[in-house]
């Protein structure tokens, strides 16, 4: 159980690259923090140099209060899950365990109690006679849990754990391991590129891009106040519908107008919005948050382009422009391609976002 | 059903061509092999006849009779179904030396003077005895002089040396291609064939002086030096290749976990290894163990087995029996090393693949 402290987190490749930039971060003890982003964004190497197997070029990592940046893996006391497992090929699964903790300096009874508590745990209990090369890929990435479980880390690290696994797979393992977390209550890093793994694990997400965060907060932060439009389309399936709209004022009434849309602005949205007046802007709404509405209602009609259905819900597709706008709609009643819909808007869940810079706009 | 059974035909043709084919190589790698064994077994009278015996005879059929300058020895043919008169003499040494040299079975003087006296009271005397069938191979290392032995042990350090040097230097190379980025890699790992493309020959003057220089010149040192040199190529190709074959994540993982570097290559990447270092040593063993140019211009009172068995070779004419002993003698480690080490080639960790 512990703290963990980054401050202001460089790691440069040669000259050129930058890796990670002026990265800082606390997290805190029990927190299952997640570093989302997309392939390239530095997280997999933030995690590294957390782990000690990446070295810092500026900044200072922390772990409870004791800088460990300098120090080698093993003086760090924390474990690791990686991606391709790496679960040692020529030791048993019950060996894997076993010498992790062997080189702990466990005697052998202890390490025999914990071997079959973490397998227990991970229910791989039954496998500990078997080579890797016998085990599937989710009875290996078992293995690996429960390797890093066993050396009761101060910190617990995972680097994409799930990406080999197949996609039902994938989705309940994740409820295994949260199921986990809670039981061994370790502070835990967790990196992946799948938001969806992010949302359903997360304490906090931290969402990076070209080295740097772009956002820290929990998961409903990052969904429903995403601070730019990259985080915006990164979270959530389907993203943020992005529209570009220009705010006109006539008269004491604001409105949102578009080629194919005018929507009128509730005094509130709108003073907050005054300084845009008469510029452009990108409203950004979520699939959900457009509705289905009687004609008279509708801020806006289309054409329905393409309908999935989900089973729960269905998914809309209209054209506006060149721009396909999204829409979860609930499953009934069906509408098929070509179908006129009607929408609007739901109120207080509008987004605002600057067109140059991408960054939110109020609040 | 026809066409059902136009496919079975077709197939049986091409399981028939196929193992025609098997066989057919086979037979053309094993019968020269097959041939050199036998005739390295064969006694010196035997290895000249025609056709060639196949299996050498275990006993050995003698024939006495009064000859005219003493007894007339002969002896029984396989082939032409008789016995065939070889030797005239009353000398029962030089009969015996006769029989042991010519025919590779050793007859005491003894043995033979008893049988001489058999023939005061009759006219043919019949009797057989046993074949010596390592006539060949203890003749090959007497005719060398004893140097054989010391040669053999030579060739040994030699190789042991060689494997040593080229797996250590050639191995930590073959890491760090396999691990880290460094300007001019591609170059150096290219670079390290180039010293194959000069001939051992061609070069030899100038290796002589730097060795004398060395003090090398002459010992297994020396030589071991000399082959390491291309066989370090080699081995930084085999051992890159196959470090390359194992994720840097197996590694991290134990140093996560608590070991150092040094223990994390010793207990986890080396063992994984084993397989690739091995089929390394084994080419360096087959290159310093088969080398003979080098060997001859690089050594002059100690000689390795190869240019021993050179030599033999080259001194046994009218021995082709003699010569097959000792390139017999010459195989035999390398067959027995490669087969010593196949296991570890096959080793896979419950059937792994890394």
């Amino acid at each position: 159980m512990a703290t963990l402290t980054l401050s202001h987190i460089t790691k440069r490749f040669g000259r050129n690259v930058v890796a990670v930039k002026d990265f800082s971060l606390e997290v805190q003890d029990r927190e299952f923090l997640v570093l989302l982003g997309p392939s390239g964004c530095g997280k997999t190497t933030t995690l590294r140099m957390i782990a000690g197997l990446e070295e810092v070029t500026s900044g200072t990592i922390e772990i409870d209060g004791v800088d460990v940046t300098d120090l080698p893996p093993r003086r760090r006391d924390v474990s690791m899950v990686f991606q391709n497992y790496a679960v040692w090929p020529h030791m048993t699964v019950y060996e894997n365990i076993a010498y992790a903790l062997k080189l702990k300096r466990m005697d052998k009874q202890t390490i025999d109690r914990i071997v079959r508590e973490s397998t227990a745990m991970t229910k791989i209990d039954e496998l500990l006679d078997r080579y890797p090369s016998q085990l599937s890929g989710g009875q290996q990435q078992r293995v690996a849990v429960a390797r890093a479980i066993a050396v009761k880390p101060k910190l617990f690290l995972l680097d994409e754990p799930l990406s080999n696994l197949d996609a039902k797979l994938r989705v309940a393992t994740r409820t295994e391991l949260k199921a986990i977390h809670d039981k061994t209550e370790a502070t835990t890093v967790f990196v992946t590129h799948d938001q969806a793994e992010a949302m359903s694990l997360a304490d906090r997400i931290v969402i990076m891009k070209d080295g740097e965060v772009v956002q820290i907060g929990s998961p409903d932060d990052v969904y429903h106040r995403s601070v730019d439009m990259f985080v915006g389309d990164f979270i959530g399936t389907p993203p943020t519908n992005f529209m570009d709209v220009e705010l006109t004022v006539d008269g004491g009434e604001s409105r949102l107008v578009s080629p194919h849309f005018d929507y009128p602005l509730d005094p509130e949205t709108a003073s907050k919005l005054k300084d845009y007046e008469k510029k452009e802007l990108v409203l950004g709404v979520r699939p959900e948050n457009i509705v289905l509405v009687p004609e008279e209602d509708a801020v806006l009609s289309a054409e329905c382009l393409v309908s999935e259905p989900q089973g729960s819900h269905q998914i809309i597709a209209i054209e506006l422009g060149d721009k396909i706008v999204k829409i979860v709609a609930p499953a009934y009643p069906k509408i098929g391609a070509g179908e006129t819909v009607h929408l609007t808007f739901k109120r207080d869940t509008l987004c605002f976002f600057d067109e140059e810079s991408g960054s939110r706009i109020c609040e | 059903m026809t066409e059902r059974r136009q496919v079975n035909i077709a197939k049986s043709a091409r399981t028939t061509v196929f193992y025609i084919f098997v066989i057919g190589i086979a037979a053309i790698i094993l019968l020269p092999v097959y041939f050199i064994i036998s005739l390295s077994f064969l006694s010196t009278r035997e290895a000249y006849t025609y056709p060639l015996p196949l299996v050498p005879a275990l006993n050995t059929h003698f024939e006495l009779r009064h000859g005219e300058r003493g007894y007339l020895l002969s002896v029984y043919d396989r082939v032409e179904g008789g016995y065939e008169s070889v030797l005239d003499t009353k000398d029962s040494k030089k009969m015996s030396e006769y029989m042991r040299y010519q025919l590779a079975t050793p007859v005491t003087t003894e043995d033979l003077e008893q049988q001489f006296a058999k023939l005061e009271s009759q006219d043919v005397v019949r009797f057989s005895r046993r074949r010596n069938l390592l006539e060949n191979y203890q003749s090959f290392f007497r005719v060398s002089g004893y140097k054989a032995v010391p040669a053999l042990i030579r060739s040994l350090q030699i190789c042991a040396l060689t494997i040593a040097i080229s797996l250590s230097v050639g191995g930590m190379a073959g890491y760090a291609f396999a691990r880290y980025t460094f300007r001019g890699k591609n170059l150096l790992k290219f670079s390290t064939l180039f010293v194959r493309m000069f001939p051992g020959v061609a070069i030899a003057i100038p290796m002589i002086k730097i060795l004398v220089g060395l003090q090398f010149y002459d010992r297994p040192i020396g030589l071991s030096l000399v082959y390491s040199i291309g066989n370090i190529a080699l081995t930084v190709w085999i051992t890159a290749s196959i470090f390359m074959g194992i994720p840097e994540s197996l590694e991290e993982a134990a140093q996560v976990f608590g070991a150092t570097k040094a223990r994390a290559f010793l207990r986890i990447t080396l063992p994984l290894a084993l397989p690739g270092l091995a089929a390394a040593a084994m080419y360096s063993f087959l290159g310093a163990w088969n080398e003979t140019v080098s060997a001859i211009i690089l050594t002059q009172f100690n000689p390795t087995f190869s240019v021993i068995v050179y030599q033999t070779v080259l001194g046994a004419v009218g021995q082709v029996n003699l010569a097959a002993a000792g390139g017999m003698a010459m195989a035999l480690p390398t067959v027995i090393f490669t087969f010593f080490i196949r296991r570890y080639i096959q080793q896979m960790w419950g059937g792994i693949t890394i």
